[in-house]
């Protein structure tokens, strides 16, 4: 399992720093507007050929780029229903936040669990390689926090059941 | 947890004002707790060191047509609550099982008042317990041995009923979970499979085994549907007679009654454990991205860390050494020189004046060039 992971995280790493070109480019439909491009979808000549990464079934990756603006989704894998439980409320709670993180977006594209939309604003604020260093940790952090959790409440419910049985004796 | 524990906590708080009441006190208090219990209490200032406790609960048994009426059993375990103080009264009140009378001025002074009242504020829970030690104490007669099997459905609280089944020579206990979540289906689900395992092991071989199944198990074939229809499963306890022996039964049938109020407080306990840790690993997270967005300045920031009430950030430049450098030179090449006239407070100019100006304050900022 751990063997795929690294692989898929470093395609990921490329793939973003090809697509990571971003110039300030103003609307062409509305004058003195300026709107991420991958959003709108209204000009195909602004938009790049969208790139689905998938680890396995459970697991993928879209980065759908376009002249000034980039989108990554991402699926994250759930094993059981308690890790989909975790995940989704988890998720959820960064999302509502998202103007903490200023890159994510507040709805994830459908059919993924959490989507980032980078402009061409926070690549002049900010260090574009340290971007894509933020998003893939971001990535092992959910992993690794999922997991977590789960092993948590397990271990919750264990000492719970003992406590409760412990009274019979 | 108001329904975890046995003694009723506005009850006990309600005696207790009434004890320590400095001035003869009116009460009269219409009570309504977990478990559809309903108490009524009154002191009148004609008599002011007695109250009159009234108690109505809905039978734990439903279906059973003379269970409004206490049995026998549960009279006598009521009369054991603190003999010299609580009184059954002869006529009860309207509308109520029971109404109590309570001799306040024979309650013992001191601390040992506190624990009197809170037992007496118990009644309820004994009431209940009572009557499950009824039927669970029949396990050891007759009927039990000649091998009733029809569940007997019992109600603490009336949304959450759960099944006793008499099967020699144990007694099942089936307890249909449910849930208006989906996320505490799961949580609980998670539970009962931990109370599974631990119940499985050799530690807890005395405790009665467990199981859990998310359709009706055999026993209840026959029930009503809208009592076998469940989003959380069935979760089976196999009570046997060495777990209803002695002092051990008190704890079985409390622990019975309360299993799904102790389930469901488990839920909203972990739910509450998940939030918290949210919270912290947002923090995290922000910290990682603010950190990436402070070294977007490519300098090179130092602290110095002065005298320890302040900090001092400074930028280092050449420049900025250099002419440290040659400043402090000529400053101490100023306070070497032997001078033949002795000038009055020159000596105190000179220590002070001839140094370098500080250009960082103390409150701290960032030169840049």
């Amino acid at each position: 399992m751990a063997s795929t992971l690294r692989p898929y995280l470093t395609c990921i790493r490329n793939t973003l720093d090809a697509a990571m070109c971003l110039q300030n480019f103003p609307c062409q439909e509305v004058e003195r507007h300026n709107k991420p491009e991958v959003e709108l979808k209204s000009s195909p000549e602004l938009l790049l050929n969208p790139v689905l990464i998938c680890r396995n079934e459970s697991e993928k990756c879209l980065i759908e780029t376009s002249i000034n603006s980039l989108r990554i989704s991402l699926k994250v894998k759930q094993a059981d229903e308690l890790e989909n439980i975790l995940t989704k409320k988890f998720l959820r709670f960064l999302s509502m936040r998202a103007e903490a993180f200023q890159v994510l977006r507040r709805k994830p594209v459908q059919g993924y669990d959490i989507s980032f939309l980078i402009t061409n604003y926070h690549c002049e604020e900010m260090q574009k390689h340290k971007l894509i260093d933020f998003i893939v940790q971001f990535m092992e952090d959910i992993d690794k926090e999922i997991s977590e959790l789960k092993m948590s409440v397990n271990t919750r419910g264990r000492l719970v059941a003992t406590e409760f049985l412990k009274q019979f004796i | 947890m108001a329904c975890i524990e046995r003694a009723s906590p506005a009850l006990n708080q309600i005696l207790l004002k009434l004890y320590s009441a400095e001035k003869p006190v009116e009460i009269d208090h219409h009570l309504y707790e977990f478990g559809s219990a309903e108490y009524h209490i009154l002191c009148q200032a004609c008599e002011p060191r007695v109250a009159y406790l009234s108690i109505s609960t809905p039978p734990l048994c439903p279906g059973n047509l003379t269970s409004n009426k206490l049995s026998s059993y549960t009279i006598e375990m009521i009369k054991r609550l603190c003999p010299g103080v609580v009184e059954i009264a002869e006529a009860r009140r309207e509308g109520y099982q029971l109404t109590l009378r309570l001799n306040l001025t024979k309650i013992p002074r001191g601390n040992d008042y506190v624990k009197v009242i809170k037992e007496i504020s118990t009644v309820h829970s004994v009431i209940l317990s009572s009557q499950l030690k009824e039927i669970l104490w029949n396990f050891n007669s007759d009927d039990a041995i000649k091998g009733m099997h029809k569940p007997i459905k019992l109600a603490y609280n009336p949304r959450e009923p759960f099944f006793v089944i008499r099967q020699p020579p144990r007694i099942i206990t089936v307890f249909p979970i449910r849930f208006a979540e989906k996320s505490d289906v799961i949580i609980s689900t998670a539970f009962f499979q931990e109370l599974v395992d631990v119940g499985s092991s050799d530690r807890y071989a005395k405790a009665p085994p467990c199981s859990w199944s998310a359709i009706p198990p055999p026993e209840l074939i026959g029930e009503a549907f809208e009592d076998l229809s469940t989003n959380g499963g069935f979760v089976s306890f196999d009570i046997s007679a060495h777990h209803v022996d002695g002092k051990r039964l008190d704890k079985t049938v409390w622990n019975l009654l309360n299993f799904n109020a102790y389930v469901r407080f488990h839920v909203k306990t972990t739910k509450g454990f998940i939030q918290r840790r949210m919270r912290k690993r947002l923090e995290n997270l922000v910290e990682v991205l603010h950190h990436t967005e402070s070294e977007h300045d490519n300098e090179q920031i130092t602290r110095h860390y002065g005298c320890s009430c302040t900090k001092r950030l400074s930028v280092k430049s050449s420049k900025y050494n250099i002419l440290k450098q040659r400043w402090g030179n000529l400053g101490r090449k100023l306070k070497r020189i032997h001078f033949r006239v002795k000038i009055r407070g020159f000596g105190r100019f000179r220590q002070r004046w001839l140094r370098l100006p500080k250009f960082s304050s103390s409150r701290g900022y960032t030169k840049l060039d």
